[in-house]
């Protein structure tokens, strides 16, 4: 009787894939390289509306002190969600950082000017927490964090990633960079913030 | 139903389907982590894991099939490979939870939740599709061992 081949067949298959997967992971540049260990933090993206601006604050106040909006630190959250006229307001008062959680890709293509590139999918993502952390900010300064809006859970992700870090003023663009876009404000290309 | 022709046929669909799958998927590993988290499914540990390997193994399984090697042992891994895509878009069409695909990897197009909920039905018929022709090509490969005892 012949045995049959085809359970050794596929433990190559497998061997083959898994070789050629670690291979081609170990050669990867920075945006397709994976750590083989994921740290996702399940976060729950709410799908109400963030708070609104205070009120008397306009579409586009010139600093969160106009807007009336305090953001105090909220150490016993990993963040909160605020919505585009605060985003407009911190982004005007100038010392806000602001950080895109989206992938490089699309940073390139175009951010909030003065965003840094901050990816949670992305295989240096740790090592610029540790950096932010090792700047030596102050830690109960806002710090905005975007994505794409909507479902969008990558921002809420980097805030918890903060969070753990010890910033406790993360401020989640809860319509993130299309809600930027559709309000025709200026918007950086390429690499650099 | 068993004919040489018709399995050919079959083995080559399969085959173009997970090839193209899988390359979707290799060329963006962190994007199809994403996808993978948003199942809800998987731990967090072992997310970059099947990120990096699962797309290679639909590679070098349509591959096998494509050439005619080892044809029963792709099917094989298709056919556990699609009951576990099934189950997943399964579970989460129950949850009433909306997750894109990620089945052919690429850039997120931005959908409704309607939209999403329709593509994942979509999914789960295609997939069951798929499953009926590998079905064809493990009863075809057995039937010819058969024959050449």
């Amino acid at each position: 009787m012949r045995r049959d081949s085809s359970w050794r067949d596929t433990f190559v298959i497998l061997v083959v894939s898994g070789t050629a997967a670690v291979v081609l992971n170990a050669l990867a540049g920075p945006e397709r390289k994976l750590l083989w260990i994921g740290s996702y933090a399940e976060v729950a993206v709410s799908r109400a509306a963030p708070p609104p601006a205070a009120a008397g604050a306009s579409v586009t106040p010139a600093s969160p002190e106009e807007s009336g909006r305090v953001f105090a630190p909220h150490p016993d959250k990993p963040w909160v969600e605020i919505s585009g006229d605060d985003v407009v307001a911190l982004h005007k008062g100038g010392n806000v950082l602001f950080l895109d959680a989206r992938r490089t890709s699309l940073y390139r293509l175009g951010h909030i000017p003065g965003a840094r590139p901050f990816s949670v999918w992305e295989v240096g993502i740790d090592d610029k927490v540790k950096g932010l952390f090792a700047e030596g900010r102050d830690q109960s300064a806002p710090v905005v964090v975007y994505c794409t809006g909507g479902d969008c859970e990558d921002s809420h992700m980097v805030g918890q990633k903060l969070y753990f870090v010890g910033f406790d003023n993360v401020l989640v663009y809860k319509d993130g960079f299309p809600d930027w876009e559709k309000r025709g404000l200026p918007v950086d290309r390429g690499d650099a913030p | 139903m068993f004919s040489p022709w018709l399995t050919a046929r079959v083995q080559f669909v399969l085959a173009a389907v997970f090839v193209v799958a899988g390359v979707g998927k290799i060329m963006d590993p962190p994007g199809f982590a994403h996808e993978i988290h948003n199942y809800r499914l998987v731990p967090g540990v072992a997310i970059n894991v099947l990120a990096i390997v699962l797309p290679w193994i639909e590679v070098v399984a349509g591959l096998a099939l494509f050439v005619g090697l080892a044809r029963r042992s792709a099917a094989r891994i298709f056919g556990v490979l699609l009951l576990v895509f099934i189950g997943a878009l399964s579970i989460n069409l129950v949850r009433g939870r909306p997750v894109d695909c990620g089945c052919f990897g690429g850039p997120r197009v931005p959908k409704t939740d309607a939209e999403r909920l329709g593509d994942m039905r979509v999914g789960i018929a295609r997939d069951i599709g798929l499953l009926l022709l590998v079905g064809q090509v493990l009863a075809a490969t057995r039937r010819e061992e058969r024959d050449r005892r």
